[in-house]
């Protein structure tokens, strides 16, 4: 009931305003919360007189934030569009190999060892490679994107086609079902729910991956600032970088979840009251 | 006994028959050697102990797993592929949880790309004659478990198969319901007058809605019994406590009793 999804355009304005209360309610603790913390880190650098290099205060961070507003957001956007386009192509390459994998054996067998090996060693140690191999610019950026976030959509897509029922399978074998109409009407949808959870995961690390890709290889980006900021000893404004990055990434992992309820609102996780 | 019927005969009438069919996993014997024959247009009903192979020959008799010994046929011909033209049900549903209740029923023509108009009504007529007619757009997860399984048999039905196969389609269902869908199968098979084998674990389903029961043994299930049921249709639920009824349910008790297994 404190769903917030049972919130209907024909419900009655009573109920509407109900639920709204209840969804306020469930807002409260953790705003409570942040303003505790940030009240106490304020005090904490006014009290003892803590340097702003070494940890700025709250409202400091808030102030340079105001002030680079208009050119973090520039920064920004090249580190979205190096996320976008990097999360797209492991997307689609993802979703590719991962039905590979389910459909082939072989492929499999002959796949599935190298990419948990990948998987294995710690990408932000090989990011200078990344220049070595690709030079300094978008394209090194892009693909550190791609190797970082393509693994959660590679397993969680092996394993949702992998995870048909397999009496359904039989079932459809009874209805004389081709194997690509099996694909389509069953595996392909069965999966889904289990994709969408690879697809959040990724795409909340992507803006993390261009970050990293830009503190080696790029002068644009808020991965740039960030390690000139931290290079030049201004710290606030290595702070207010690390805001707007973080406040991206809530934004696309809502955004994800937004285009996970329309794509699957018949899954359990996503229905809403059945009485509404 | 009957697979010496001529073949033109039988190419006439869709008999199912089996002849010293069995089934091995290894050195798993699951059932056999088995021969019966299920006329067309006939239901027959078969109950025997948990593993005695009922699923198994099910699946030979849908072609979907191959018998080991002996020859199963519909119509004349050996089954040596998925038949074209069967409905199962299972016990458990199987709907997708994507689709509504209408467009669960139209998987089959879809899969078959024989979904017309006619197609779409026959579906939504299935669903009135089940009862869940109020439900043509409501999802698998909106429905009760009676509801969803009279949606399952509606599904096994629209494509108008030569057989329909029942894998324990109540065993889940309390028995209230229960009793409610054995009146519904009754309707709907003799609308149709589809042949039918029902596997089940209880015995009074099993007579009520058979012309004939087959008891099973024990793994390697063989047939122990194969008893006629004369009771004229449509049979009302109180027949099952008819003296002539429960005669026949205390002779297929028996054997049980006598092998040591009691079922239902
Ligand atoms: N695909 C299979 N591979 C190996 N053994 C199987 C397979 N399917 C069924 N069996 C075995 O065959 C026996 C009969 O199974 P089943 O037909 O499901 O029995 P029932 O439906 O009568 O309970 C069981 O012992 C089961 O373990
Ligand atoms: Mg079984």
């Amino acid at each position: 009931m404190t769903n917030p999804s049972t919130i209907t355009a024909n419900a009655p304005a009573g109920e509407r305003l109900r639920k709204a209360a209840v969804y306020g309610q469930s807002l409260l603790p953790p705003i409570l919360s942040a303003v505790v913390v940030l009240g106490l880190w304020e005090a904490a650098v006014r009290t003892y007189s803590i340097p702003a290099y070494l940890l700025p205060a709250p409202s400091l961070v808030f102030e340079v934030l105001i002030d680079k507003f208009p050119m973090l957001m520039r920064q920004l956007g090249f580190t979205a569009m190096a996320s976008a386009i990097g999360f797209f192509i492991a997307l689609i390459s993802g979703i590719a190999i991962g039905a590979a994998i389910s459909a082939w054996h072989v492929f499999d067998r002959a796949i599935y060892p190298w990419l948990v090996i990948s998987h294995a060693i710690p990408k932000v140690v090989i990011a200078p490679l990344f220049l070595v191999w690709f030079g300094f610019g978008m394209t090194s950026e892009v693909l550190f994107v791609v190797v970082f976030t393509f693994f959660p959509i590679i397993v969680n897509t092996v394993a949702g086609l992998k995870g048909a029922d397999p009496e359904m399978l039989q079932m459809a074998r009874s209805m004389s079902a081709t194997p690509l109409k099996v694909l389509w009407k069953i595996k392909i949808p069965g999966a889904l729910p289990t994709i969408f959870a690879g697809i959040k995961i990724s795409a909340t690390m992507a803006p993390v991956g261009a970050v990293i890709g830009e503190f080696v290889a790029s002068n644009v980006g808020l991965g740039h600032v960030l390690i000139q900021a931290v290079g030049s000893l201004e710290t606030p404004l290595a702070f207010a970088a690390v805001v707007v990055i973080s406040i991206f990434g809530i934004i696309v992992w809502y955004a994800a979840e937004a285009l996970e309820r329309v794509s699957i609102p018949w899954h359990a996780s996503q229905r809403i009251s059945t009485t509404g | 006994m009957s697979a010496t019927r001529s073949i033109a005969g039988a190419n006439q009438r869709r008999d199912i028959v089996l002849d010293g069919v069995s089934k091995r996993y290894g050195t798993l014997h699951a059932y056999g050697p088995i021969s019966f024959t299920v006329e067309d247009g006939t239901s027959v009903s078969i109950v025997g102990p948990s593993g005695c192979g009922k699923s198994t020959l099910l699946r030979t008799i849908a072609g979907l797993e191959p018998s080991t010994d002996g020859v199963a046929r519909f119509a004349g011909q050996p089954i040596t592929k998925p038949l074209e033209n069967v409905g199962i049900v299972f016990q458990r549903d199987l709907l997708l949880d994507w689709r509504n209740a209408l467009d669960n029923v139209l998987l089959p023509a879809e899969f078959r790309g024989t979904c017309d108009d006619a197609t779409k009504e026959r579906a939504a007529r299935l669903l009135d004659q089940l009862g869940v007619g109020g439900f043509k757009q409501a999802y698998p997860w909106q429905l009760s478990g009676g509801m969803r399984q009279r949606v399952a048999i509606a599904r096994s039905m629209v494509c108008h198969p030569a057989m329909l196969l029942l894998d324990e389609p109540f065993s889940a269902l309390d028995a209230l319901t229960r009793d409610q869908m054995n009146v519904l199968v009754q309707d709907v098979r003799q609308n149709e007058n589809v042949t039918t084998i029902l596997i089940t674990h209880s015995i009074a389903e099993a007579v009520f809605l058979g012309d004939r029961v087959l008891v099973m043994s024990g793994r390697p299930g063989q047939i122990l019994d194969d008893i006629a049921i004369p009771f004229p249709r449509p049979r009302r639920l109180s027949l099952r406590e008819e003296p002539e009824f429960t005669e026949i349910v205390r002779r297929i008790r028996i054997h049980f009793e006598r092998t040591g297994i009691l079922v239902g």
